[in-house]
């Protein structure tokens, strides 16, 4: 298959190293607004991998440029009759990107919405962990660290605004940087503090699981970074972050009991983004995902997705708490 | 000498309770099991 990879950043680089790597993939087309960094890119990809434009053909197309841009492509390519993959982490981008349901049913084309570290990794999790229960009434998400510079941004905006809660059946505003929690990420991280913050994950989960009764999404954070986050950033962002995690709370009943599964994972949020946003796009450019619009929490196979993410060293863990 | 007398008392009832609470305890034994394992996914 060929893959039209748009946006050359931290995620959309290790995407296409990823892809390059898979032998159903025969090429890998990377587009980038930045001429140097299309062509480094692409260079340093591999053979299968050449610079391109992102009117090429593709089988395809893993969208990884920045957000705001990613509604208006996804509708060109599904126009086209493509299956597109977006790693966009934004509300607007992702209410846009469901949206376009009806469109990708008609045309037989699925549209991974968020498909990165988290939302996307994490997503994944949530539909692991609720194999095991009868009915899932809870999911709380909480992510630590950030990407590349971009990344760095979104956490930024992420912190101020309204973040977006799901509870008893309809959906809650309430304000970032709000509802301190102290969340156990895997070790090393260890327990940071977690705050409400602007992030998709609610829309992709809620839809993924009928009947859940709360959903909730939260952003590790210093107290520094709650002040700042209303000021613009004082400094450049860094071109990569240190190692990051996810975890996932999934509350249910199982045989009658309330019962907890704990999910996580830890890696550089660049690398683990990159490797499941190019996952989805060989599942989605294979037809293994189902035609129309909708996050990983969708998809059917979450054992066999996460077994081939662990081949490529991001591996899923679990809290066990003491017996 | 009677206020030395009853700052003594207090003082070491004060020291008797302390220590009950100290060998006491409340909370237990910290975990010593569990913690964050690889899933296995076979």
């Amino acid at each position: 298959m060929r893959v039209l990879v748009v946006g050359a950043g931290a995620v959309g680089a290790r995407a296409a190293r990823q892809l390059v790597e898979s032998d159903e993939v025969r090429e890998v087309v990377v587009v980038d607004s930045d001429p140097v960094r299309q062509a480094a890119v692409a260079e340093s990809s591999g053979r299968k991998a050449r610079a391109g434009s992102g009117e090429e053909q593709a089988d395809v197309v893993l969208l990884a440029g920045p957000c705001g841009t990613h509604a208006a492509l996804a509708t060109h390519h599904v126009g086209e009759g493509r299956p597109v993959v977006s790693t966009s982490d934004s509300i607007e981008d992702v209410r846009a990107l469901l949206d376009l349901d009806a469109e990708a049913r008609a045309r037989g084309v699925s549209v991974v919405v968020g498909a990165s570290f988290s939302p996307g990794y994490t997503c994944v999790l949530a539909r692991h962990g609720s194999a095991t229960f009868d009915t899932v009434t809870e999911l709380h998400v909480a992510r630590s660290g950030t990407g590349g510079p971009a990344c760095a941004r979104q956490h930024h905006r992420a912190l101020t605004g309204q973040a977006l809660d799901w509870r008893d059946g309809g959906w809650h505003r309430r304000p970032a940087g709000s509802g301190r929690e102290l969340c156990w990420f895997p070790d090393p991280i260890g327990a940071e503090d977690c705050y409400r913050a602007e992030l998709p994950d609610a829309l992709l989960l809620v839809p993924a699981m009928p009947g859940v009764e709360r959903v909730t999404a939260r952003l590790a954070a210093t107290r520094r970074d709650r002040l700042s986050a209303h000021l613009p950033m004082l400094r450049k962002p860094h071109p990569e972050g240190l190692v990051g995690a996810v975890r996932v709370e999934v509350r249910g009943r199982q045989a009658g009991r309330s019962e907890v599964v704990v999910l996580g994972a830890l890696d550089r949020p660049a690398v683990a983004a990159g490797a499941t946003a190019a996952l989805a796009a060989r599942w989605a450019g294979s037809g293994r995902l189902s035609a129309g619009s909708a996050g990983l929490a969708a998809v059917d196979d979450s054992r066999a997705f996460l077994a081939e993410l662990a081949s490529v060293g991001i591996k899923p863990a679990v809290f066990d708490g003491a017996p | 000498m009677a206020l030395l007398r009853r700052a003594l008392v207090a003082l070491g009832l004060a020291a008797a309770f302390a220590a009950v609470l100290r060998l006491r305890g409340s909370g237990g034994t910290p975990p010593q099991q569990g913690g964050w394992r690889e899933l296995k996914l076979e």
